[in-house]
């Protein structure tokens, strides 16, 4: 995979600069051919992944090919080879719960990453009050989710409910959170509403680093807002955009806390997605193996997402 | 329109975009204000009827009170960020801007970790932790807190997207990799190290999950542990002092917040969206 | 299968060896350190009675100390305390409160036999009743104590009732049950919260399975779904779109304390939010009437629950055990303030009133009625013995159930869907070894 494209788009950040050097080397300038320095950079935090997450990770992978209900203990781990990946390509609950959560992040995603890049960039304006705005759009990130459910409920109540007196005048009255069809996008509203503010704090970071004297020259060759936007601003938040993307998605593969709290999954089985449906079969139905197995699927469809949208930034970096 | 008024048209826009985030908080508030069957009548009501301080005063004294895991998810929240912030920092800047052997293969482990579901992760982390006779300290949550995939990744991102160039004549000029980083690439990073802060905070702040599992010493409970006194036996919530819990509970990170962002410099106003 | 030549051992082999070096290096069971303190998990907060049964049973024994440790009864709350009894944390007596893990637990090794200790106990002896059981058996040893007898039952709201005319029944059927929830219903009142569980009352215990299958092709399953339907479209029964966006299956008691339904199928721990008007405030008596019948049976849909279990691997099973009687004998009175009725009943009728019912029983309740049909020692009280694949027929029902209550489904269907995933899913599990 092209971890080493993500500096050539740093490069297409200076576009005059880069552009000739490209064409010419492989490796992207800075560097350094060889060497173990780096690997004393890293060690540690790699120590640490590898005591503290890393190992106890590897039994993950190996309870995904077992029959464990926990309480038996790990005497009762029974190994049933490739049992319960038959069993999941079976299942019409897992594959239920993979629609609903494709339909999930495919909205709330890209929903979240364009609302707070627009929130990053305008947060950074200078703005009557703005540390004051920021810790607004942030606060939803941060209070514990038991109180954030809590407020929603009484919030998306379909019948009394402040959401739906405000679209009422609209004329229209979702069921929200008492409807399989719209209990989904409530969560995902939920999810957007939650989320932009983390979204705009990597955005407002990253928008630092964009050249000043970038937009200056472009505001000398007459450059439009847009051509700014798309020629210097975008790609020097690229890095993180991918960031955002990956961890965003991540997050919706392994949230279910809110979905617990709110709607256990339904009615019926309208908000079982695939983290809720996993937390479901081991919490709740004690299939620790059947719920690993389904991690580890999640774990692989979520990596070929990343490298999907890895190879996505890399043709962007050449196209430009 | 001169840069004035744009602020100033900016400003509003902005502000009634806020008031449609603060709505949730302002009922959090009033919940946390009111007695508990109030909170749940129909149609809802936003000013409490009589004010109910009685609420914040138990949820800060007596038996139930949320003190001392307060202070504790601070001790714990301020050693993690300070090991995120310098473990990730190191290493991020290293997968983004050095070269070694195996980096794009241990990135990709690194990525991989990222992935896999937490809550798979909780059990076999009880019985390892256990082993490692971490189990019911607070060191269960602090130490895998300091070494995060996460925070590794978004450094690295941020470092991936400043220029090269700046290392190449350093390192012409014979200056030590160590240096380089230090002395060019880190003063850079001030932003993002104070983005990460924060989330680092945060991510510290409201972990439920893993102090669930490894904690079970009432007394060495963190925040949002504590929350579960004002849960009883049946799963009912007592909607005015939880919300007064996380009413109190944002506090701290806010104030982390406030005091990072300011990082966040204001000088760019061309950055392409008028 | 394995089509692809991926033999079963080999795989085994591969993976047991994965297990062994990188995970779990030897699985000693390590003790950790064990306090001097009789430590005993429950789900109740210390404060709402098990701080006061703990007081007093250090009283009466000054040589043992005890520790009570609160965990919250929810999914998660649940797993901590498995992973805790499974991984040798210092844990003695727990409380288990689920049908799920009540099974579990006893068959996995982590309930002591306490047979013998209870067959010794002649102030015991009611645990040992198969019948109507109030203790849980795994393969005929007995493993857990029921600690609380939790009947179901009726609750008027008095003002309501008055208001409308309607005699308070002493024994009624489902028929009668929904007709005075229709005379109960008003322009801005609903008559009662939601049709009683019809299927159980007819049905008694373990009325979910029929020999290794499930049983719900009894049509008693899909008459509860249609009058549960029919009721909250003819207004009778509480709208169950507001069910779900208010969480109402957990929180009932607001709707009922702010009037806005007259008849509440309930059980005792609901009464606590009925005795105290300064936190919960009303001004009304509540009366009770027995569950309805159902083709003239008359099972109450209550159970023995709450169960106590002793953690085999404990050093400690003689105070355990100690703690456990007096529980169940003397110490039970603390825990009537948290509703919780003793599954012994060995305090008088009332001692339980004022422990249940509070300092001004005949203010806020109807104590004859109370007194008639909660305390009703003649009550069948169905407490479930077939317990496999209970949690995954519980969320069918539930999900079916509320699909057809939103009014997307109708009943039959609704049914049948419940049916195939229960008979897959007591299927699966009769497989596993």
């Amino acid at each position: 995979m092209g971890t080493a494209t993500v500096a050539e788009t740093s490069a297409a950040a200076k576009p005059t600069a880069a552009r000739t050097k490209k064409r010419t080397k492989k490796a992207p300038p800075g560097i350094r051919p060889k060497g173990w320095v780096g690997l004393l950079f890293i060690l540690p935090n790699l120590l640490g992944v590898i005591a503290f997450t890393l190992i106890p990770l590897v039994s993950v992978v190996v309870l995904a090919f077992t029959d464990w209900n926990l309480v038996s203990g790990l005497g009762g781990i029974r190994f049933t080879g490739t049992d319960n990946f038959v069993a999941i390509a079976q299942d019409p609950a897992f594959w239920k719960a993979v629609g609903l959560t494709l339909v999930y992040a495919g909205v709330s995603v890209p929903l979240t990453v364009i609302l707070g890049l627009a929130l990053g960039i305008a947060l950074n304006r200078p703005l009557p009050g703005r540390a004051a705005l920021r810790a607004i759009f942030f606060l939803p990130y941060i209070v514990n989710i038991v109180a954030v459910g809590m407020t929603w409920l009484m919030l998306m109540n379909p019948n009394s409910g402040l959401v739906n007196q405000v679209l009422g005048g609209l004329g229209l009255e979702p069921g929200w959170f008492a409807s399989s069809n719209w209990a989904l996008p409530a969560l995902i509203v939920m999810a957007v509403w939650g989320g932009v503010g983390y979204a705009s704090l990597i955005y407002m970071s990253a928008l630092q680093d964009a050249p000043r004297q970038l937009y200056e020259a472009a505001d000398i060759d007459g450059a439009g807002a847009w051509t700014k936007f798309r020629v210097i601003t975008w790609p020097s938040v690229l890095p993180s955009t991918i960031f955002l993307v990956v961890t965003l998605i991540i997050g919706v593969s392994q949230g279910f806390g809110l979905i617990a709290l709110i709607t256990a999954g339904g009615p019926g089985d309208s908000t079982t997605t695939l983290s809720y449906y996993m937390y479901q079969t081991g919490f709740q139905f004690y299939r620790f193996g059947y719920a690993s197995a389904i991690g580890l699927v999640t774990f692989a469809g979520v990596l070929v997402l990343t490298l999907l949208t890895w190879r996505a930034q890399r043709g962007r970096a050449l196209h430009d | 329109m001169t840069d004035r008024t744009a602020k100033w048209v900016w400003g509003i826009g902005m502000w009634i975009l806020a008031l449609a985030f603060l709505a949730p908080f302002a009922w959090m508030l009033s919940t946390a204000l009111k007695p508990d069957v109030d909170a749940y009548k129909v149609p809802m009501q936003w000013i409490p009827d009589p004010f109910q301080w009685e609420n914040f005063r138990s949820v800060l004294t007596g038996a139930t009170s949320v003190l001392p895991a307060f202070g504790r998810s601070v001790f714990v929240a301020a050693l993690r960020v300070a090991g995120e912030l310098v473990t990730a920092t190191m290493a991020g800047y290293a997968f983004a801007r050095m070269s070694f052997k195996w980096r794009d293969k241990i990135f990709l482990m690194y990525l991989a970790t990222a992935i896999i579901p937490v809550q798979l992760l909780l059990v076999p982390r009880f019985i390892y932790f256990q082993r490692l006779g971490l189990y019911d300290t607070l060191w269960a949550l602090i130490l895998p807190g300091m070494f995060t995939v996460l925070g590794t990744f978004m450094m690295r991102q941020f470092f991936a997207a400043q220029p090269a160039e700046f290392a190449e004549a350093a390192r012409m000029d014979g200056a030590s990799e160590w240096r380089v980083f230090t002395r060019i690439y880190l003063p850079l990073a001030k932003p993002v190290l104070s983005a990460l802060g924060i989330l680092a905070f945060v991510w510290s702040w409201n972990d439920y999950e893993t102090p669930l599992v490894l904690i079970s010493d009432p007394e060495r409970y963190t925040l949002p542990l504590s929350l579960s006194n004002f849960v009883n036996e049946q799963g009912q919530i007592a909607p005015g002092l939880t919300m007064a819990a996380s009413v109190i509970s944002i506090v701290p990170v806010l104030i982390v917040f406030i005091l990072l962002q300011r990082r966040f410099i204001a000088a760019m106003t061309h950055t392409g969206i008028k | 299968m394995r089509r692809k030549g991926f033999s079963r051992r080999e795989a085994l082999a591969v993976l047991g060896a994965a297990a062994g070096t990188a995970v779990l290096p030897g699985c000693s069971t390590d003790q950790g350190s064990r306090s001097a303190a009789l430590q005993v998990w429950g789900g109740v907060p210390p404060e709402s009675g098990p701080a006061a049964v703990v007081e007093a049973f250090q009283r009466k024994f000054p040589q043992h100390k005890v520790t009570y440790t609160r965990y919250v009864n929810d999914d998660r709350g649940n797993l901590k305390l498995d992973t805790a009894l499974q991984g040798g944390v210092d844990i003695d007596v727990y409380f288990t409160y689920g049908l799920g893990p009540l099974a579990l637990r006893a068959g996995s090794g982590l309930a002591a036999d306490l047979t013998d200790q209870v067959r010794r106990a002649p102030e015991l002896r009611p645990f040992l009743d198969t019948e109507q059981p109030r203790a849980y058996f795994d393969n005929g040893r007995v493993k857990g104590l029921a600690t609380a007898s939790v009947p179901s039952f009726v609750m008027f709201n008095e003002k309501l009732r008055r208001q409308a005319g309607v005699e308070l029944p002493h024994e009624w059927t489902i028929e009668e049950y929904r007709a005075t929830a229709k005379r109960l219903t008003t322009a801005d009142t609903v008559g009662a919260y939601r049709v009683p569980d019809v299927a159980r009352i007819a049905l008694g215990p373990d009325y979910w399975y029929d020999g290794d299958r499930s049983n719900f092709g009894d049509p008693h399953f899909e008459q509860e779904f249609r009058i549960g339907q029919e009721m909250i479209a003819e207004g009778s029964a509480f709208r169950w779109t507001e069910v779900l966006s208010r969480h109402l299956d957990v929180y009932q008691q607001n709707a009922f304390l702010g009037e806005e339904f007259h008849l509440w199928p309930t059980w005792p721990f609901n009464l606590r939010y009925l005795r105290d008007a300064k936190m919960y405030p009303h001004d009304f008596k509540v009366s009770f009437a027995p569950l309805p019948t159902v083709d003239g049976r008359d099972w109450n849909s209550g159970e023995c629950g709450n169960f106590l279990m002793v953690n085999p691997k404990s050093p400690k099973q003689e105070v355990a055990w100690e703690f456990i009687k007096f529980y169940l004998t003397e110490g039970s009175g603390p825990m009537l303030s948290a509703g919780q009725l003793p599954s012994l009943s060995n305090l008088s009728e009332d001692q339980v009133i004022s422990g249940m019912l509070g300092e001004e029983p005949e203010r806020y309740f109807d104590v004859e009625s109370f007194r008639r049909v909660v305390l009703d020692p003649k009550l069948k009280l169905a407490t479930g013995t077939r317990l496999t694949a209970f949690p995954e027929i519980r969320l069918a029902e539930k999900q079916q159930r509320d699909l057809c209550w939103l009014g997307e489904k109708a009943p039959g269907p609704a049914i049948r869907d419940v049916r195939r995933v229960a008979d897959a899913a007591i299927a699966r599990n009769d497989r596993r070894p």
